[in-house]
C-alpha cells in the first residue's frame, strides 16, 4: 500500500521532470529582466516576446511589422524540412541497410562517406548557392545532405547488428531475399533506424535555418535574419521558440507515428 | 503448464530404407592461411520416422554437421542426399531448431509460429485454424500474444518447435535445443518432444554432448569423436519406451555410454 502511494507519488514527480528545466529558465529570464540585470536590448522582457509572437502568429499582415507572417513562413519551412528529410531517407535507409549488409559496399563507401561527413554542413553553402542559387533547392540540398549521414550510419549499424541466425531462421523456413529484408532485416534493425531518423530530423531544423539565412523571402529562418537586419531581438527569440517547438513536436510525430506503423518500432524501441 | 497434445493426422505411411543419406562428408575450415579439418569422413543414413541423437564432446563439430545437413555451410566435400536428391541451400525440407534464442523478438508467440507458413496458403480460415492447432500442440494457447521476452527459456523452445513443426519438415534438426535450460524444464522438454515424436512420427536428428539426453530419446546415437571428427560408433538403443530415468536398465546402459565415451 505504503509503496503503491510512493510510486503514484514518483510517477507524477517523473511526468513533470521534463518541465523543471524549462521552468527554471523562464524564471531565471523574468528575474534578470525585471531586475534589468541584463538590458532589454540584449534580451527582452518575456511579455514583449510574447506579445511579438502574438503580433507575429495572428496579427494580420500589413498591422505590423512582422505581422501575421507565421502560417507561411512555417508552411515554407515545413515544406523544405519535409522534402530534404524525405531525400536524406529515400537515399540513406537502403544504402545503410546494404552497406550494413555487404562487406563490399561497406568498404566501397566508408572511405567517402567519413570524409564528406567531416565536412561541416556550412562549408556546403556558397558551392550550393552557386550550384541552386538562393531558394529552396539550396535549402533542401543542405538539410538532405545533413540528415543523410546519421540515417546512413545508423541504418548500418542496424543491419549489421542483426543476429545472423535470426536470418538463418528465416532461410530455414523458406523467407526468400525481399521477404527476409522487409521480415527480417528491417524489423531487426528498426531500433538503430528510428534513432537514425531522429537524429536526422533533428539535424534538418539546424540545416534548415542555415539554409535560409541565405536571403530567402520567407521561412522560420529568413524571418530571424530578417529581423537581425532591423534589430527586433524580440522576434528572433520568437523565432527562435517556434523552431525549438516545432522540432520538438516534429521528433513526437515521428517517434509516434513510427510506433504506430511497424511492430518492430512498438515492441523493441 | 503441461503442454497438450491435439490429434494430428499421421504423416505418410513409414517407409522403409533412408529419408537421409551422408556419404564420406568432410569439412575444412580455412582460417587465415591455416586450415583446420573439422569432420572427415563422416558415413550415415537415416530412417524416415526415426530419432537419432548425434552426442560428441563440445568441439568435435555437431553443430558443424548440423549446419551442413540445414544448408548454412557447404561440404568441403561428399555429399548429403534427402530423398535421393543432394541438398544445397536451406528449406523448409530441413527446419532447425537452435540451441540459442532465435525467435523474433518483435513477433508475439502466434505471430513467430505463423511467421513460415505466411504467404503459403490463400485460404485465410485454414491458415488462422493451423496456427491455432500449433499453438495448442506445444501448449501456449494462453501465450498467443506474449512477446519471446515475456515467456521462459523452455516455452521459447516450444515456439521454437512450433514454427518448424507447422511447415511439416522432412527431417527436423535440433541443435542442443535445451542445454540453455534448467534441469528440470530440460526433462519436461526431453518428454515432451518424445510425445510429439511419437504422435507426428517425425524424423529427427538431435544433437547433444549429454548421454542421458542421449539415452532417453535416441533410436540410434552415433557417438562422434574429436580431431578430427569422425563417427566413432553407432549405438543401437533398445531400451523399451517409454524410458525411465531411474531404473536399472536405463542407468546401466548409461553409464557404459558414459564410460565408452571416456575412453
Ligand atoms: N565458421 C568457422 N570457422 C572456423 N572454425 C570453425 C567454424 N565453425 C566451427 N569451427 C571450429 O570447428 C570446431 C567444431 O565446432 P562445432 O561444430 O561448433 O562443435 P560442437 O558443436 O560439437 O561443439 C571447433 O573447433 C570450432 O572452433
Ligand atoms: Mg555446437
Amino acid at each position: 500500500m505504503m509503496e503503491k502511494e510512493n510510486n503514484s507519488i514518483h510517477n507524477s514527480v517523473f511526468a513533470l521532470l521534463p518541465w523543471v528545466i524549462p521552468a527554471v529558465f523562464m524564471l531565471t529570464w523574468i528575474i534578470v529582466s525585471e531586475t534589468r540585470l541584463i538590458p532589454t536590448y540584449l534580451l527582452p522582457h518575456p511579455v514583449e516576446i510574447g506579445k511579438a509572437g502574438y503580433t507575429y502568429i495572428f496579427r494580420n499582415p500589413g498591422d505590423a511589422p512582422f505581422a501575421g507572417r507565421f502560417l507561411n513562413d512555417a508552411g515554407a519551412s515545413l515544406i523544405r524540412v519535409c522534402s530534404g528529410f524525405a531525400a536524406a531517407v529515400i537515399l540513406g535507409i537502403p544504402l545503410g541497410i546494404i552497406s550494413g549488409r555487404l562487406a563490399s559496399v561497406r568498404k566501397l563507401m566508408s572511405t567517402t562517406i567519413n570524409a564528406l561527413r567531416a565536412v561541416p554542413g556550412i562549408s556546403w553553402l556558397p558551392l550550393a548557392m552557386i550550384w541552386f542559387g538562393i531558394g529552396i533547392k539550396t535549402t533542401v540540398f543542405l538539410i538532405a545532405l545533413a540528415a543523410f549521414f546519421p540515417i546512413y550510419l545508423n541504418s548500418a549499424a542496424g543491419a549489421r547488428q542483426i543476429n545472423p541466425l535470426l536470418l538463418q531462421a528465416g532461410a530455414m523456413m523458406g523467407v526468400n531475399r525481399l521477404r527476409g529484408t522487409f521480415a527480417i532485416l528491417l524489423p531487426g534493425a528498426m531500433p538503430h533506424i528510428m534513432t537514425g531518423l531522429r537524429l536526422g530530423l533533428g539535424i534538418s531544423w539546424a540545416y534548415l535555418v542555415l539554409g535560409e539565412l541565405t536571403g530567402v523571402p520567407n521561412g522560420l529562418g529568413a524571418v530571424i535574419m530578417d529581423a537581425r537586419m532591423l534589430g527586433r531581438i524580440d522576434i528572433i527569440v520568437v523565432g527562435i521558440i517556434i523552431i525549438a517547438v516545432m522540432g520538438r513536436a516534429g521528433d513526437q510525430l515521428l517517434k509516434t507515428s513510427l510506433r504506430f506503423c511497424f511492430k518492430s518500432a512498438r515492441r523493441m524501441a | 503448464m503441461k503442454p497438450k497434445l491435439a490429434p494430428i493426422s499421421k504423416a505418410c505411411p513409414k517407409i522403409r530404407g533412408p529419408i537421409l543419406e551422408i556419404n564420406s562428408l568432410r569439412k575444412v575450415f580455412h582460417i587465415n592461411g591455416s586450415s583446420l579439418t573439422v569432420l572427415d569422413g563422416i558415413d550415415f543414413s537415416v530412417n524416415k520416422g526415426e530419432m537419432i541423437c548425434i552426442l560428441g564432446r563440445s568441439g568435435c563439430g555437431k553443430s558443424t554437421l548440423l549446419k551442413m545437413l540445414a544448408g548454412f555451410l557447404s561440404p568441403s566435400s561428399g555429399e548429403i542426399l534427402l530423398n535421393g536428391k543432394p541438398v544445397a541451400d536451406p528449406g523448409p525440407d530441413r527446419c532447425v531448431v537452435f540451441q540459442e534464442d532465435t525467435l523474433f523478438p518483435w513477433l508475439t508467440v502466434k505471430e513467430n509460429i505463423a511467421f513460415g507458413l505466411k504467404g503459403r496458403t490463400r485460404d485465410k480460415k485454414a491458415f488462422d485454424e493451423e496456427v491455432e492447432r500449433f499453438l495448442s500442440l506445444v501448449g501456449l494457447s494462453e501465450f498467443t500474444n506474449y512477446l519471446p521476452r515475456e515467456i521462459s527459456g523452455g516455452m521459447k523452445q516450444r515456439v521454437a518447435l512450433a514454427r518448424v513443426l507447422i511447415l511439416k519438415p522432412e527431417v527436423l534438426l535440433m541443435d542442443e535445443p535445451f542445454a540453455s535450460l534448467d534441469a528440470q524444464t530440460r526433462e519436461e522438454m526431453q518428454n515432451f518432444l518424445l510425445s510429439l515424436w511419437e504422435n507426428l512420427s517425425h524424423t529427427i536428428i538431435f544433437v547433444t554432448h549429454d548421454v542421458t539426453e542421449a539415452v532417453t530419446l535416441a533410436d540410434r546415437i552415433l557417438v562422434m569423436s574429436k580431431d578430427p571428427g569422425r563417427i566413432r560408433e553407432e549405438i543401437r538403443v533398445d531400451l523399451p519406451r517409454p524410458r525411465k530415468r531411474e531404473k536399472s536398465d536405463f542407468l546401466f546402459f548409461s553409464r557404459k555410454l558414459y564410460e565408452r565415451l571416456r575412453e
